[in-house]
């Protein structure tokens, strides 16, 4: 009885990390059809610090500007001010689990920083950098 | 006559307590008309109902001068005495002069129309007080129209109040104003006093002084996590699907802060939603368009819900909320500095100030300039409301080792 429970509370405690790595090794998988990989971390690292010059404003935007360089923390949206709940997977378990939101958070944010959609290249190595940390 | 006259109570702490009580709620009243101070302006407004209620009980068992059958003048010698006055050969009056008299009774007969109309508006078009549910917002709004007007005319009736006074005074060469403050008067030997009440004005005090710590008892425990709100409006409609993925990047602005119109043009062009491309599917689109169109302004779910659509030509279709003109008649005062301020962080975020944004109640009384805290008064106040919860018993054991500590 006791050992069921801690088989169950373990499993229950290690749920999120599988569905955190079956969202990204299924859109990895996927990226990797489309041509792209293999994936770097130290790529998609790069990319998430790099600063991009909005048309618009004539004002750089990269990831930090909402979420900040610390990815344990809680970000702020640079217009509304809302807070976004730290990146991080080993803080926000919930980061990475589902690949609908993902997918709709890639859309959103590529084209509000780069000004265009990423690649699957690109996708995949940001999804190779968040996971880790 | 003066050599033989002597120091009598005329007007007992019952009569005088109404008096000036009665004054400062109307002054408080009058201050604090703006929405922000809601609160304390509907306590003043109880206070003076419960004042006007306690002094026409009082002028039926209270002493002599408080009884209106000892001021029970017709208007014929209301208007003959004020002639007098004009030709100043008005005789003096122990008690109220038939002209003050009527006096008295005008502005208690405006006091209670102030009230009800008070009430009225209060239930009709903020949803709150015993007359809550009576009257829609349309007709809420009449009777805040109607308010207003008697409260202008009740001022001129104090004006016309202290006029009298003042030539009364020097009429008379008596000091009427510290008569109404002490309740003694020179009068001829053999005059009736007016002694006694004391007990009923001491249970007047207390229950004044009661009455308003349990009214505003909520801002002496509130901490900064948890700002006390005066009203609490009903819970609106919900729905999670609208709160995760509006919540998600700014305030999940409630649906009765525009009209259906608008929500369903800016679920359609999401693709552009001020500069973001949303990329939510069909089903979620379907959803929350159906959940905010549904609950859009028009249904005047709240009163701000109702002004807002009132104040939008029907052949405008504003895609965002300071676009609507209430919204704009609503904030002309807040400043560039206020809105410039990193606490409030510019327009889009109604929670920086308004204390139930979240819920999209926007009570009146829920409003918070964070900018503003800052002040030397708002200082004093945190001063007494540490030491209020110090020794109050509703503290927890934390707080009060910090303040040990």
């Amino acid at each position: 009885m006791k050992r069921k429970l801690i088989v169950v509370t373990a499993l229950m405690f290690a749920m999120p990390l599988y569905a955190q790595a079956d969202a990204v090794s299924e859109l990895q998988a996927d990226y990797q059809a489309k041509g792209a990989g293999p994936f770097s971390a130290a790529a998609g690292e790069a990319l998430w610090n790099k600063p991009f010059k909005n048309a618009k404003s004539g004002k750089e935007r990269n990831c930090t500007t909402c979420h900040t360089a610390d990815l344990t923390q809680s970000g702020k949206h640079v217009r509304t001010g809302k807070v976004i709940e730290p990146m991080a997977p080993s803080v926000n378990p919930k980061r990475l689990t589902e690949v609908k939101k993902i997918k709709k958070w890639f859309v959103r944010n590529c084209k509000w920083t780069l000004g265009r959609e990423c690649t699957a290249q690109e996708k995949g190595d940001l999804l190779a950098f968040l996971k880790n940390l | 006559m003066s050599n033989i006259s002597r120091e009598v109570k005329i007007w007992n702490l019952p009569v005088r307590l109404f008096h000036w009580v009665l004054v400062g709620c109307f002054i408080t009243a009058w201050l604090t008309r703006d929405d922000r101070y809601l609160d304390i302006h509907v306590f003043a407004g109880y206070l003076m109902g419960g004042l006007i209620l306690f002094r026409l009980l009082w002028g039926v068992i209270g002493g002599p001068y408080a009884r209106f059958c000892d001021f029970a003048f017709g208007w014929r010698e209301a208007w003959d005495y004020t002639k007098m006055v004009l030709k100043r050969c008005a005789p003096r009056f122990i008690g109220h002069n038939p002209a003050g008299s009527w006096g008295i009774y005008i502005l208690l007969g405006l006091g209670v129309l102030v009230v009800i109309t008070g009430l009225l508006a209060f239930g009709g078009e903020e949803g709150h007080g015993p007359l809550a549910g009576l009257l829609n917002h349309a007709q809420g709004a009449i009777a805040h129209d109607l308010h207003e007007l008697l409260a202008w005319v009740m001022l001129g009736a104090v004006a016309v109040h202290l006029l009298g006074v003042l030539v009364e005074s020097v009429l008379h060469r008596e000091n009427l104003i510290a008569s109404m403050i002490t309740g003694y008067k020179s009068v001829p030997p053999g005059t009736v006093s007016a002694a006694g009440g004391r007990p009923v004005g001491v249970l007047m005090l207390v229950t004044i002084i009661a009455a308003g710590f349990s009214w505003f008892y909520g801002y002496l425990v509130e901490t900064p996590e948890q700002p006390y709100r005066p009203f609490v409006g009903q819970q609106l409609p919900d729905n999670a699907l609208w709160r995760e993925e509006c919540g998600a990047c700014h305030l999940a602005f409630h649906p009765s802060l525009l009209p259906a119109r608008s929500w369903e043009v800016m679920m359609e062009s999401q693709s552009s939603h001020f500069g973001e491309d949303l990329f939510l599917e069909q089903d979620a689109i379907d959803e929350i368009t159906a959940f905010l169109a549904g609950n859009a302004a028009e249904q005047a779910l709240t009163e701000a819900a109702w002004k807002i659509d009132q104040s939008i030509p029907k052949t405008a279709t504003p895609l965002r909320i300071t676009e609507t003109q209430y919204w704009i008649d609503k904030h002309r005062e807040i400043s560039v500095q206020v809105w410039r301020s990193p606490k409030v962080n510019g327009k889009v975020n109604c929670a920086s100030c308004h204390l139930d944004a979240d819920d999209g109640t926007f009570e009146d009384a829920a409003m918070r300039i964070p900018v503003e805290a800052d002040s030397s008064s708002a200082a004093v106040f945190k001063i007494f409301q540490k030491a209020v919860r110090y020794f109050s018993f509703n503290s927890s054991p934390p707080n009060r080792l910090e303040d040990k500590g």
